[in-house]
C-alpha cells in the first residue's frame, strides 16, 4: 500500500500530548484574552480535534486578524514555490498560545524611553542603541610555568611488551 | 537476634547496638535524607529487606510505576471540582473579551448552605457575593437551617445581595410573593437583568433537589439564570408539568410542616428527640410558613450582611502542623532511635546507648 497524505499525515508524534502532561486541559487556556494584532504561537492540541490546524502551521507564530466565538483568526507566511504568501487560518483556542516573541522588544521600548526621558532632563544625549559584543579585552597570562616536551627515542623492548 | 541491615545498596556502618528484629525492622542509618523514602519502601520491598523470613511480597508499585504517574488536578485529586463542567461554564465567547462570566454556585455541607455569586480569572476565581445558611439567624430563622426552605432563603438572600451591590435592586424586585410557579425576570428599561448561570458542582440532579430551592430563591430574588421547572420540587413527571402548589409548600416548609405532625401523631417520643432544637426555639409546625413569611420580607428590607462584633485574633490559629526544619526532623529522628534503643535496651538487658 502507497503512503498517504491525508490530513493528518505523520502526525503521530507531532500532534501527542506530552509526558505527563495528558487529560484535562488547565482552564488558562480558555481564559485568555486575545485581541487583533497580537502576536500567536500555533501549538496543536492533539485532544481537541476541532478546530485544529494543519500540521505545516504547528509551531508557526501570526497575528491575530480575527476573534470568533471560540476560535481566532491567525495569519502567518508560507513558502509556497518561489514565493512567500500570507495565510489566514482560523483556529481553536485550545490550539493557540500568546508569544512572547515581542516581549523583549517591548521592555526594551520602555526601558529606553525611560532612560530618554531621564536624560533630556539631565540635559544629556545618551545613545539607546543596543551595540553588538566587542572582542574580549586582552590580559596577561599568569602563574603559568614553561614545560619544554620533547621526543623521547623509540624503544623496541618495553614496547613490544611480550608479544611480537 | 542480631540482623544487620543494609539498604538500597547503600554502605552503612554495622550497628553498634544489638537491635532485635521486628515485624518491620528497625533500620540505622546515615543518610537522613532518604528516610521517608526508604520507610515507604518497607511495605513494598521483598522480605529479604526485612531480615526476617516473611510472606514473599511482590513489589506492586515499582520504581517506573511512580516515574510514570500523572497526577490529576489537585481539585479533582481532592473530588472538589468537575472540570468538564468547570470549562463549559467559564468558558466565554473571545468576542467578548474581559467580559465576566458570572457563576451561580451552590454548595451543601451537613450544617451550612453555601450560594456565591463567581467570576473566574487566571489569577482565581472571585467571588462577586456570597450568602450563607448561616446568616439566616439574623433574619429570624434560627433551626432548619439546610432544608428546602433554607436554600430558597439563602438564594433570595444572595440574590437580593448581588442587586443591591450593583444597585440594580430598585429596578429589580422579582417575585415578592412566592407562589412557586415558574417565574422569570422581564428585563426593565435601563438595564438588563444580571445574568448567572448555575453551578451545582458534583450534586445527582434529581427532582426536588435543595439545590434546586436555592435556584428557586434566587430566581424570585431577582436574577436571570436559564432553567428549566422540570426539577423543581413538585414537578409530575408522568404530567410534565410543575405542580406549583406543590412547590409553593416546599418553599414554606410544608413538608417539614407536615412530617412534624405525622410524628407529633403516631411517635411523640421520636417527635422531641428529632425536632428538639425546633421545639427549643418554640417553632410549632403550624407557624412554620408564617415565619417563612416574615423570614423572606426581612431579608428584602435589608441584605447587607452583618459585622460580627467578634474581634479577630491577633494570631490565627494554626490547623496544619507546622512544617519542621532540617536540623529539627534529624534531631527528632535521633531522639526516636535513642529511646527505641533504651526500650530494646531495656528488654535485652543489653544496655548500650548509641547516639548516632
Amino acid at each position: 500500500m502507497p503512503a498517504g497524505h491525508g490530513l493528518r499525515s505523520r502526525t503521530r508524534d507531532l500532534f501527542a500530548r506530552g509526558f505527563r502532561k495528558k487529560g484535562t486541559i488547565h482552564l488558562s487556556t480558555y481564559l485568555r484574552n486575545y485581541h487583533v494584532g497580537d502576536y500567536v504561537d500555533i501549538k496543536v492540541n492533539g485532544a481537541v480535534h476541532k478546530g485544529m490546524p494543519h500540521k505545516f502551521y504547528h509551531g508557526r507564530t501570526g497575528q491575530v486578524w480575527n476573534v470568533t466565538k471560540r476560535a481566532i483568526g491567525v495569519e502567518m507566511n508560507k513558502q509556497v514555490g518561489n514565493r512567500i504568501i500570507k495565510k489566514r487560518i482560523h483556529v481553536r483556542i485550545e490550539h493557540v498560545m500568546p508569544s512572547r516573541c515581542t516581549e523583549e522588544f517591548k521592555q526594551r521600548v520602555k526601558k529606553n524611553d525611560q532612560l530618554k526621558a531621564e536624560a533630556k532632563a539631565k540635559g544629556v544625549v545618551i545613545s539607546t542603541k543596543r551595540q553588538p559584543l566587542g572582542p574580549k579585552p586582552g590580559f596577561m597570562v599568569e602563574g603559568t610555568t614553561l614545560e619544554t616536551v620533547t621526543p623521547i627515542p623509540y624503544d623496541v623492548v618495553n614496547d613490544l611488551k611480550g608479544g611480537y | 537476634m542480631e540482623c544487620r541491615v543494609g539498604f538500597l545498596g547503600s554502605t552503612n556502618q554495622v550497628p553498634k547496638n544489638n537491635m532485635v528484629g521486628r515485624t518491620l525492622g528497625f533500620l540505622l542509618f546515615e543518610r537522613l535524607h532518604s528516610i521517608l523514602h526508604c520507610l515507604r519502601y518497607l511495605l513494598l520491598a521483598p522480605a529479604a529487606h526485612r531480615g526476617l523470613a516473611m510472606v514473599f511480597v511482590k513489589a506492586q508499585k515499582s520504581r517506573s510505576y511512580f516515574k510514570r504517574f500523572q497526577v490529576k488536578f489537585k481539585r479533582r485529586r481532592q473530588g472538589k471540582t468537575d472540570y468538564r463542567a468547570r470549562i463549559r461554564l467559564i468558558n466565554q465567547d473571545k468576542n467578548k473579551y474581559n467580559t465576566p462570566k458570572f457563576r451561580y454556585v451552590v454548595r451543601f455541607t451537613n450544617k451550612d448552605i453555601t450560594a456565591q455569586v463567581i467570576s473566574a480569572t487566571i489569577a482565581g476565581d472571585i467571588v462577586l457575593a456570597a450568602a450563607y445558611s448561616h446568616e439566616l439567624p439574623h433574619y429570624g430563622l434560627k433551626v432548619g437551617l439546610t432544608n428546602y426552605a433554607a436554600a430558597y432563603c439563602t438564594g433570595l438572600l444572595l440574590a437580593r445581595r448581588v442587586l443591591k451591590k450593583l444597585e440594580m435592586d430598585d429596578e429589580y424586585q422579582g417575585n415578592v410573593e412566592a407562589t412557586g410557579e415558574d417565574y422569570s425576570v422581564e428585563p426593565a428599561e435601563s438595564r438588563r437583568p444580571f445574568r448567572a448561570l448555575l453551578d451545582v458542582g458534583l450534586l445527582r440532579t434529581t427532582t426536588g433537589n435543595r439545590v434546586f430551592g436555592a435556584l428557586k430563591g434566587a430566581l424570585d430574588g431577582g436574577l436571570d439564570i436559564p432553567h428549566s421547572e422540570k426539577r423543581f420540587a413538585g414537578f409530575n413527571k408522568d404530567g410534565k408539568s410543575l405542580d406549583a402548589d406543590v412547590h409553593r409548600k416546599y418553599i414554606y416548609g410544608g413538608h417539614v410542616a407536615t412530617y412534624m405532625n405525622t410524628l407529633n401523631e403516631d411517635e411523640p417520643e421520636k417527635y422531641q428527640t428529632h425536632f428538639s432544637e425546633y421545639i427549643k426555639a418554640g417553632v410549632e409546625p403550624d407557624s412554620l410558613e408564617e415565619l417563612y413569611k416574615k423570614v423572606h420580607a426581612a431579608i428584602r428590607a435589608d441584605p447587607n450582611p452583618k459585622k460580627s462584633e467578634k474581634q479577630q485574633p491577633k494570631e490565627h490559629k494554626r490547623y496544619n502542623l507546622k512544617k519542621l526544619t532540617y536540623d529539627e526532623r534529624k534531631q527528632k529522628l535521633i531522639e526516636r532511635l535513642n529511646a527505641l534503643n533504651a526500650a530494646a535496651g531495656a528488654n535485652d538487658d543489653d544496655s548500650d546507648e548509641d547516639d548516632e
